[in-house]
């Protein structure tokens, strides 16, 4: 009777001492016309919802309460709810919405069209759309700043990043970076705008005071073509300290030094990186291997592959429970 | 009639020229949104020991090569690939090494190789299909002449009416078969990936 009282409060110990907090993340497939479901705990995939035709950008409301994923082929944003795993909703996009982004407040969202060069900007809670934002030719990347107030967005053809002043809605200013920007990130302290080019393969720091380019980070694997080289998607640390960088077809994501702007490190992950998101510890990095069909684990603090799971066939975004 | 040639040839140049947006300066007649990699980097696909001499020994072993064809072949499902490259490293015993680094390299060649004939397809056609707009634009100004004139020669008007359905319709197909065929080199960098993925797995 000791003993299994002894064994219970032992497990009961074991159980709270459980390091692992579990996340969820939801990883949209582009090919597949689905979104696979992510326990952190298990690594394994524990549902996949089916949506509609070609969905890309994927991101939680800042509640968690739901996911929205952006489908552009049925040119729309559908919404899942995060408890029951099902599309309950859609929202107002422009034609072909590929990626967009919400201010600190979750209140509003701003979704790039990739076919008619508009932002639509979105009133979360009504559900409704309150306009539009004429912008350069194939809008990709979308970010807000830290106090909301800027919105970047780049444009893949003409190979600016736009400045738009979300108050009035009007560019501000258009800075040029190399060839076919892709995505943008802010420095948590917003000193800094990071936007990647897939083709030109850096990627630029912005001064978003002086929207000037005032750095590039730049990439060299041994054995590689430097056409393998494609940066996409950003990550950040919160400290601001380390970013580590999508490469695309290098099957690598490179681990930079903020401060310096130098790489330190490459991991060899799946194939065709694209896009990436921490868990809210920031003890694990997430990406999507769109040619591979998986998601890698990367160990933050270790700076290591962990772990590699099968998805849907081109998992292009991902998102994780805030 | 002739309208409805006029808007079909319009819709088609205009398909034509949003394929051709975004295009990377460096390879003007890539046709494929995917930006170009000219060739697959050892470095992108095998973190196994180097491969030395293997990369030219392979052709060799007439064990190897066979397989390598056979592994190569879109036809063979990746499942049936995979299990064929466990049998034939499981019965190498001694030489698992060696057998791995020869049948990787092998197929490195090989579909290397195959996605580069596939990528100069492509821009071959690509090239073609530029030209080809071209000519549908300039047909298609010339039928506005004609209809235009005083007096309208009405054989004529159909006569070249007919043949700019003819030539939209087939650079319409050949727009479509290239987006299908874009697909091709990825299809194939999936293949090596996974198969050096495998072979990896069985050496260690």
């Amino acid at each position: 009777m000791l003993r299994i009282w002894r064994v219970g409060l032992l497990s009961g110990l074991a159980l709270a001492a459980a390091p692992a907090q579990a996340f969820v993340a939801y990883v949209s497939n582009e090919k597949s016309n689905t979104v696979s479901v992510i326990d952190t705990d298990s690594w394994t995939v524990t549902k996949t919802i089916k949506v509609g035709q070609r969905p890309r950008g994927i991101e939680f409301t800042r509640d968690g309460k739901f996911v929205m994923v952006a489908v552009g082929d049925d040119d729309t944003i559908q919404v899942i709810d995060a408890k029951t795993q099902a599309v309950v909703d859609s929202l107002p996009s422009g034609p072909d919405p590929e990626l967009f982004a919400q201010d600190a407040a979750g209140k509003i969202l701003y979704v790039a069209n990739e076919n008619d060069n508009t932002v639509t900007v979105i009133d979360l809670e009504k559900r409704a759309r309150l306009g539009d934002i004429q912008v350069g030719v194939e809008p990709e990347g979308m970010t807000i700043s830290p106090d909301g107030k800027i919105l970047i967005n780049t444009s893949e053809t003409t190979n600016m990043a736009h400045f738009i002043d979300t108050a009035s809605r009007q560019i501000v200013a258009n800075v040029l970076v190399d060839a076919r920007p892709r995505f943008a990130e802010f420095k948590h302290d917003a000193s800094e705008v990071w936007v990647s080019s897939e083709i030109g393969g850096t990627v630029s720091v912005i001064d978003p005071q002086k929207h000037e380019v005032i750095g590039k980070v730049t990439f060299e694997i041994p054995g590689l073509r430097k056409e393998a080289i494609q940066p996409v998607g950003i990550g950040m640390t919160r400290d601001d300290k380390t970013a580590f960088v999508a490469l695309g077809p290098a099957n690598r994501v490179a681990i930079v030094d903020v401060a310096t702007r130098k790489v330190t490190k490459y991991l060899l992950v799946g194939q065709r990186v694209w896009h990436m998101a921490f868990t809210p510890d920031e003890k694990y990095l997430l990406t999507t291997n769109g040619v591979s069909n998986d998601v890698s684990v990367i160990d933050v603090a270790a700076q290591k592959v962990i772990k590699t799971i099968q998805v849907g066939e081109l998992p292009w975004g991902i998102t994780i429970a805030p | 009639m002739t309208i409805r040639v006029l808007a079909i040839a319009a819709l088609a140049l205009a398909a034509a020229s949003t394929a051709a947006r975004a295009a990377d300066p460096r390879y003007p007649n890539w046709p494929c949104t995917q930006a170009k990699v000219p060739e697959i980097s050892l470095a992108a696909v095998w973190t196994g020991p180097a491969l030395d001499d293997a990369e030219t020994k392979w052709k060799d072993d007439a064990k190897v090569t066979a397989l390598v064809s056979k592994l190569s072949a879109r036809k063979t499902p990746m499942d049936e690939a995979e299990k064929s490259v466990k049998e034939f490293l499981a019965a190498s015993a001694a030489d698992k090494t060696a057998n791995a680094k020869l049948l990787f390299a092998g197929l490195f060649d090989t579909l290397n190789a195959q996605r580069s004939q596939v990528m100069n397809g492509l821009e071959r056609v690509s090239r073609k299909q530029r030209e080809a707009a071209d000519r549908i634009r300039e047909e298609t100004i010339q039928l506005q002449a004609l209809q235009g004139a005083a007096s309208r020669d009405d054989s004529r008007v159909e006569a070249l009416s007919n043949e700019l359905i003819w030539k939209t319709r087939i650079f319409e197909d050949r727009n479509k078969v290239v987006r299908f065929v874009c697909e091709v080199p990825t299809a194939i960098d999936q293949r090596l990936f996974a198969l050096g993925r495998v072979i990896q797995q069985e050496m260690e």
